[in-house]
């Protein structure tokens, strides 16, 4: 049984309904809106213009939206890299320390070897000496770097760096992983790679949110998806509703988004 | 305590391996070396030279290290994106801080030690006998620039790197000046003058206070029980412009 940790709280939207904690959802996005200040004047940009969906415990939820419409800056809020100006969010988990996150376009330390980088991050956790290095030793196994372990990360190539970037956001064995386009910069064999890794946590009733442009492998992996377009989610339901209600899914995000 | 000190060696493994630390030590060794020439041409003076020179170089270079560093430790890792990585993870804010600032202590540490035993070496060479009074100036030395990369990472979370280099730089000068400037106000019996410079001298750190090097050439007796309590109420001021830090580091979003 899981407790959970409510990250934000701002009731301003009356869909901040109280839950029973064993229902709980893995993620649940209510209302959600950030406004930044950007330029001299500090012109306020509206990024996320009411964001609601729910990420159900065993998932794999992709979150999906052409560039721009929000879907980075929402698993930021998620994850408290950033404060929402309204809105609620929770993650059903006990705290960050059971949750992984791979970002976009990652950059890591690069005067670390993988093999140094993976041990700082399972240092960050509560692990045994013992556990820490049976993990960096098992992932760097999982995602293909074993014989690259020692070489600086400055020395990996982009998509060497997403797999060491996998192996991270799993380095403390999460319940809830975010991967912000886990698939971008990898050749066909890493992202077989990378879907074998997701498919195997989805196995071990972990709770998958990625986003994504290449929606062969959102139909592959997802259960379920949210679709935004300009800070708001316009759709959101399981595959076979949308595959319904068109031929591909690339059909029915194309009609969604442009409807 | 296990993310600071996992975030203190990561630190201290980034700064240690840049290569522009490495020619800057290398420099300054050269420039400590460059006291001996110094040395052979003033008549009868060479030990004090080599030691008013050596300390000089060790204070000059050390800040150099000091203030470079420190401004772009936070910076860095916000402009690269790696605290999606830390902040991700069960990492506070203040963990972050506290565990930048030890790694960068452990630097200028094995930094001023290096520059350190070699002028003591030298000084050693020159005399004929071991000063140990050098290795204590620049432990003194150390405290300063604790000091001033404390100032400049809280100076880091508010503006741009080179912005925290130049105060930092700053507020060495004026810690080194701060008493000097309310003595001589206090001379000119001006109340609002005084007034002013007692406010700068509460709010800039007093690094004079704990400058050995007139005593280490033999300029100055030194009182050693007001250089401890001294360097007691610097380490407090590090806590509290730390802590600062902190608290302006918590309100950013990434």
């Amino acid at each position: 049984m899981h407790s959970s940790v409510i990250l934000y709280e701002v009731p301003s939207s009356p869909r901040d309904t109280p839950q029973h904690e064993a229902s709980r959802p893995a993620v649940l996005v209510c209302g959600l809106h950030k406004t930044v200040r950007v330029g001299f004047r500090a012109r306020r940009v509206e990024i996320l213009r009411g964001v609601d969906f729910e990420v159900r415990r065993g998932d794999v939820f992709g979150l999906l939206g052409p560039n721009g419409a929000g879907k980075t800056t929402s698993v930021k809020v998620i994850l408290g890299l950033m404060r929402p100006t309204r809105g609620s969010v929770s993650i059903g988990v006990e705290s960050l320390a059971d949750v992984g996150y791979l970002p976009e376009n990652p950059y890591f330390y690069d005067y670390l070897s993988g093999r140094e980088f993976l041990g700082f991050c399972a240092h960050l956790f509560a692990l045994d000496a013992d556990v820490r290095r049976e993990r960096v030793e098992g992932l760097l196994r999982d995602v293909g770097l074993v014989q690259a372990g020692d070489l600086h990360l400055r020395k990996y190539s982009k998509g060497m760096l997403q797999r060491i970037g996998i192996a991270q956001a799993l380095v403390n064995d999460p319940e809830l992983v975010l991967l912000d386009e886990p698939m971008t910069g990898l050749d066909p064999v890493g992202r077989v790679e990378v879907k074998r890794i997701i498919e195997s946590l989805r196995e071990r009733g972990k709770t998958v949110l990625f986003n994504s442009h290449i929606l062969s492998d959102v139909h592959e992996l997802c259960s379920r998806i949210a679709i935004m377009r300009e800070g708001r989610v316009i759709w959101t339901g399981s595959v076979d509703e949308a595959l319904a209600e068109a031929e591909t899914l690339e059909d029915f995000f194309i009609r969604v988004v442009q409807a | 305590m296990r993310q600071v000190r996992a975030i203190a060696v990561n630190t201290f493994k980034e700064t240690i391996r840049d290569r522009v630390l490495a020619v800057i030590v290398v420099f300054a060794l050269v420039m400590i070396a460059g006291g001996l020439w110094l040395g052979s041409i003033s008549l009868g003076e060479q030990g004090r030279m080599m030691k008013d020179f050596g300390l000089a170089a060790v204070t000059g270079f050390g800040l150099i290290v000091a203030v470079f560093i420190a401004a772009g430790l936070v910076h860095k890792e916000v402009e690269k994106r790696t605290v999606f990585v830390l902040f991700s993870k069960p990492v506070s804010r203040g963990a972050f801080i506290g565990g930048k600032f030890l790694g960068l202590c452990a630097t200028m540490a094995v930094v001023l030690a290096g520059m350190g035993l070699f002028l003591f070496a030298l000084v050693g060479v020159l005399d004929g006998r071991a000063s140990h009074m050098v290795l204590v100036a620049t432990a003194m030395i150390y405290v300063q620039l604790l000091t001033v990369m404390a100032v400049t990472i809280f100076f880091s979370t508010l503006g741009s790197a080179i912005l925290a280099s130049v105060l930092g730089i700053c507020v060495f000068v004026a810690g080194q000046l701060s008493q000097n400037v309310l003595s001589l106000t206090r001379l000119g019996k001006n109340p609002l003058t005084e007034a002013l410079s007692w406010v700068v001298y509460v709010i800039i750190p007093n690094l004079a206070a704990v400058d050995v090097k007139a005593g280490v050439v033999g300029e100055q007796t030194l009182a050693w029980g007001q250089i401890g309590l001294w360097a007691a109420y610097l380490l407090a001021y590090m806590v509290v412009v730390l802590a600062l830090a902190a608290l302006v580091f918590r309100r950013k979003e990434f």
